[in-house]
């Protein structure tokens, strides 16, 4: 028996009428149970919009960007529809890297971290030092559990005083709420309540510009400011990974159409197009950027530990303060520090004149990595990939072996690899003061 | 000279037995020690109060069961006057039916309970061979630093191999006795080992006393395992000679006698961390001390979330830490008696023992689901002593003081205790009177400590006695979590030396333990 219910046992009694003093009940008390406060929660109307009942979700900018489809090619992103593909990849490319390229970027996960501890709370969250980010500075974070190994990677803003927004490729609210304890902050998930665009390109000042965001080019990279826009308010960062000039834009939902379509407007003479997830992607492997997910898993959905990663093995040690205060996770980086990385993520270039597709890298003939994401890059015409391989000292001689396939007959073709020791595109536009406003071709 | 301005080797936080302990230890090796407490006595839950003049008796914790005689020894705790009343207190199981049961393997004990029931006999002598030879296994656990988990370390692997491979010495039924009663739940095992209530229900309160679990929640037939272990120590349960302060006077004056200076009424408020270094103490009147080594004997989950503060510590651990529970489950009533209360089939002698109040079975797991409920029991296990019975000093001649455990008390009670506390002291009272009818006419006298004034009192969160409940899943290398279970934090200079750290329990072995692992360092920086 396990004796810890304390159900009384009802038993059949026969055809006898329940006695009333007796504590067997047949039926349930309705009365009471009525009158009991749970009962009504059960039953209470559920809200219109209860939070987790959808699992596709739309932005707000979900017809805005479904009017620019051509090719009906949805993907998803952080559960929320959004376009793969929206004319053909070379015209956005094109857009990209030659004039201006426009995205929905609201399926990025965003927090708002806000409270009288909140610089010291989002110190101790993340590797570096946050107490140096000024009001409307932006600054690339890494963060870590207590082993050392990422939990996950993004860009923390700060916008006021006591105001921070953290913006993450994954959710992460559960650790962010572990974290607080001991602090007086309030970490609140906007994702759905602020939507965001992304604009880069070498004409993305000259179209921002035009649309009336005026002295735009005199945001450096990694700053931020507000703008008013005819009446709606625009927060404005140089941000964006694409090794482009750039910038992203964070409005209110409501307004996120109506600053679409001014964009266009005021845009369309600069080359302005719409861009979806496969440019975004392309332009991360050219730029060289890991991604939570899919080039390394978090500490927390690795299942295994050798599937986790340290900052040092993904090329972050940069984002690496060990000196300034304790942040999660220091004492074990010290240590870690001294030890060999046991995996790099590095960026590789295949020199083959068509896309290919891969997984395993082979060093000398035996498997020695996979390759995580690969695109082919228009520009220089180059398969790309962002590779995890296993640590090693000494000569790298690098091969994929590729099934190439042409018409219907395939060749299984060897090619040699090389690592790439940094991005093969960045536009030196970026690091521009003041932003040129038109880009000369 | 005030203390502030003094230079010590440690400061040891917090005067209950495992600081007094760690705080001999570390100047028995020639540190400079400083011992500040936060209230105007030392010794946490172990004291001596007076319930009314002349009326003296162990306030919260009554009885010594788990002090190495080695720790008595070397800190000269007899010289120091710790004298015991009694050792080896007997327990025994009062039954509603006069026929007391020891739970001994005396002979004469067996003989008596060979002619009741001849089965249980031979089952006792059988279980009580069964439990010391476990215990035996799990000794050595208890006398070291428990080992290293996660990681990269193989420690706790290798000390498990070695249990492993201690036990099988045992021989294998005795093995697989082992691996089965270290998920089981106490009922069980007790269900299929005697056949009398009474002793059933005896040896479940055993398991059980002072934890927040019921009868028949797994990983409670370890807790006896545990507690047998922690008592192969020393000769049983013994009473010191003037109540549980005894102790704490005999371990102040050996802590004195090595050289520590003692400072009452110096609550901390925060440990001094420099650049992941614990480098001294900083009390609420604002004085600061500094040492190169901080050991505190203040429950883990508040030396780290409070005085240390989670900003510098990972998030992972303060959040373990936090989650680490709290359930305060045992209720204390001192009573003082005029004259001695009879229980009708106890021997005189036999008023001196560890008396049980045990209800059968199935009614303790009852007692057990309404704690869970938050909602008073009707019935309740209980320890009763009469320390006044071997130690006449505790109360004027002819009368008596008694000590009454209650089992199974919640720290909320549906309804608010202003109402209840009288309904609880009455179901007690009527409780005992089914043993002892004139109890009720002989009380002068009484306190009564709830688990939430058992917190107020000794600042011990939730009303739980042992600073982390002694359960399966934070003892070991689990206590008080597995960063911290080897006495180290992740600050350089500070430790842990409470009873929220293994093995727990008043074994004062938590604090001789850190004091080992402070030193070795210290020799090392």
């Amino acid at each position: 028996m396990s004796g810890e219910s304390d159900i009384p046992f009802v038993e059949e009694t026969g055809h006898e009428e329940p006695d009333e003093t007796s504590g067997f009940r047949e039926q349930p008390d309705f009365e009471r149970l009525e009158a009991s406060p749970t009962v009504d929660e059960l039953f209470a109307p559920a809200s219109d919009e209860p939070p987790f009942s959808r699992c596709v979700l739309t932005t707000s900018l979900h017809l805005s960007v479904a009017a620019e489809s051509r090719t009906n090619r949805w993907t998803d992103w952080n559960g929320y529809t959004t376009p793969e593909i929206l004319t053909t990849i070379d015209d956005e490319y094109r857009a990209l890297r030659q004039a201006a390229a426009l995205s929905d970027i609201s399926p990025m996960v965003k927090y708002r971290i806000s409270g009288r501890d909140a610089a010291s709370y989002l110190d101790r969250l993340v590797a570096d030092n946050v107490m140096r980010l000024s009001v409307d500075e932006v600054m690339p974070v890494v963060f870590c559990e207590d082993r050392g190994f990422v939990v996950g990677d993004g860009h923390l803003f700060r916008l006021g005083e006591s105001e921070y927004r953290l913006v993450t490729e994954e959710t992460h609210l559960a650790w962010l709420l572990d974290s607080a304890l001991g602090f007086q902050v309030h970490v609140e998930d906007v994702g759905a309540a602020l939507a965001a665009l992304s604009l880069q390109g070498p004409h993305a000042a000259a179209v921002l510009n035009a649309a009336g965001f005026y002295d735009i080019e005199t945001i450096r990279p990694y700053a931020a400011r507000w703008f008013d826009l005819g009446g709606i308010p625009v927060y404005a960062s140089r941000t964006g990974a694409t090794g482009e000039l750039g910038y992203e834009l964070w409005v209110d939902p409501e307004d996120a159409p109506m600053l679409w379509a001014r964009l266009f407007d005021k845009g369309a003479e600069f080359g302005l197009a719409a861009t979806g997830y496969a440019v975004r992607e392309l332009a991360r492997i050219e730029a060289g950027i890991p991604r939570v997910g899919c080039d390394y898993l978090g500490a927390f959905a690795a299942v295994d530990l050798a599937d986790a990663s340290t900052p040092f093995e993904l090329g972050l040690a940069s984002l690496v303060d060990l000196e300034s205060g304790h942040f999660t996770g220091r004492d074990a980086l010290r240590r870690l520090k001294q030890r060999e990385p046991r995996h790099l993520v590095v960026s590789m270039a295949l020199d083959f004149p068509e896309p290919v597709q891969f997984c395993a890298v082979e060093r000398e003939g035996a498997i020695d990595g996979t390759a995580t994401s690969i695109g082919f890059s228009p520009a220089l015409g180059l398969n790309l990939a962002l590779a995890r391989l296993r640590y090693r000292t000494g000569p790298v001689a690098l091969s994929v072996e590729v099934d190439f396939r042409e018409g219907l007959s395939v060749r299984r073709l060897k090619i040699p690899a090389r690592l790439l020791t940094e991005a093969v595109i960045g536009s030196p536009m970026r690091h521009a003061v003041p932003a040129p406003l038109l880009a000369e071709f | 000279m005030r203390l502030a301005d003094r230079s010590f080797d440690a400061i040891v936080i917090g005067g209950g037995h495992n600081g007094l302990v760690a705080a001999c230890y570390l100047a028995k090796a020639g540190k400079r020690v400083v011992l500040i407490e936060a209230s105007d006595h030392l010794g946490g839950a172990l004291a001596t109060g007076e319930i009314s003049p002349d009326y003296m008796i162990s306030t919260a914790a009554h009885l010594v069961e788990a002090m190495p005689r080695r720790i008595e020894k070397e800190l000269k705790l007899a010289r120091n006057g710790l004298r015991f009343a009694a050792r080896n207190v007997p327990a025994i199981a009062l039954s509603r039916n006069k026929r007391h049961l020891t739970l001994s393997t005396r002979r004469r004990d067996l003989a008596a309970l060979g002619q009741w029931n001849a089965h249980d006999a031979a089952a006792l002598v059988e279980f009580l061979a069964r439990l010391k030879s476990h215990a035996t296994a799990l000794r050595p656990f208890l006398l070291g630093a428990p080992p290293l988990s996660g990681g990269p370390s193989s420690e706790a692997a290798t000390a498990f191999r070695k249990l492993v491979w201690r036990a099988r010495r045992l021989g294998q039924p005795s093995f697989e006795d082992l691996l089965h009663a270290l998920p089981a739940s106490i009922g069980d095992i007790v269900d299929e080992t005697f056949e009398m209530p009474l002793l059933r229900a005896a040896f479940a309160f055993e398991a059980l006393r002072g934890t927040a679990e019921g009868p028949y929640s797994p990983g409670t037939a370890f807790n006896l395992i545990y507690r047998r272990a922690l008592q192969l120590e020393t000769k049983g349960a013994s009473l010191p000679r003037g109540g549980m302060g005894a102790l704490i006077e005999a371990l102040r004056r050996s802590a004195e006698s090595f050289g520590v200076a003692i400072k009452t009424g110096a609550a901390v408020k925060r440990i001094i961390v420099e650049s992941g270094v614990a480098t001294g103490v900083e009390t609420v009147t604002g004085d600061f001390l500094r040492a190169p080594m901080t050991l505190s004997s203040v429950d883990p989950r508040a030396t780290m979330l409070d005085l240390v503060g989670p900003a510098c510590l990972d998030a992972g651990l303060a959040a373990r830490l936090a989650q680490t529970s709290r359930r305060g489950a045992t209720a204390k009533l001192n009573l003082a008696l005029e004259g001695l209360p009879s229980i009708a089939g106890l021997s005189p002698e036999e008023y001196g023992a560890r008396l049980l109040v045990v209800p059968p079975l199935n009614e303790f797991d009852q007692a057990f689901a309404a704690f869970k409920r938050g909602e008073l029991s009707d019935e309740f296990a209980m320890e009763v002593t009469i320390p006044s019975v071997v130690d006449a000093a505790l109360a004027p001649a002819g009368h008596h003081v008694m000590s009454i455990l209650i089992q199974h008390v919640p720290y909320d009670v549906a309804g608010g205790w202003a109402g209840q506390r009288d309904r609880l002291l009455n179901r007690v009272i009527e409780t005992l009177s089914r043993y002892a009818p004139d109890i009720r006419a002989r009380i002068i006298a009484g306190e009564m400590l709830l688990p939430s004034d058992i917190e107020a009192k000794f600042g011990l969160a939730g009303g739980e006695w042992h600073c982390g409940e002694m359960r399966p899943d934070q003892l070991l290398m689990f206590r008080p979590a597995p960063e911290l279970a080897q006495y180290r934090t992740p600050l350089q200079g500070l430790y842990l030396c409470g009873a929220g750290n293994h093995p727990g329990g008043i074994s004062g072995l938590a604090g001789q333990l850190a004091a080992k692992v402070a030193l070795s360092e210290g020799r090392r920086a």
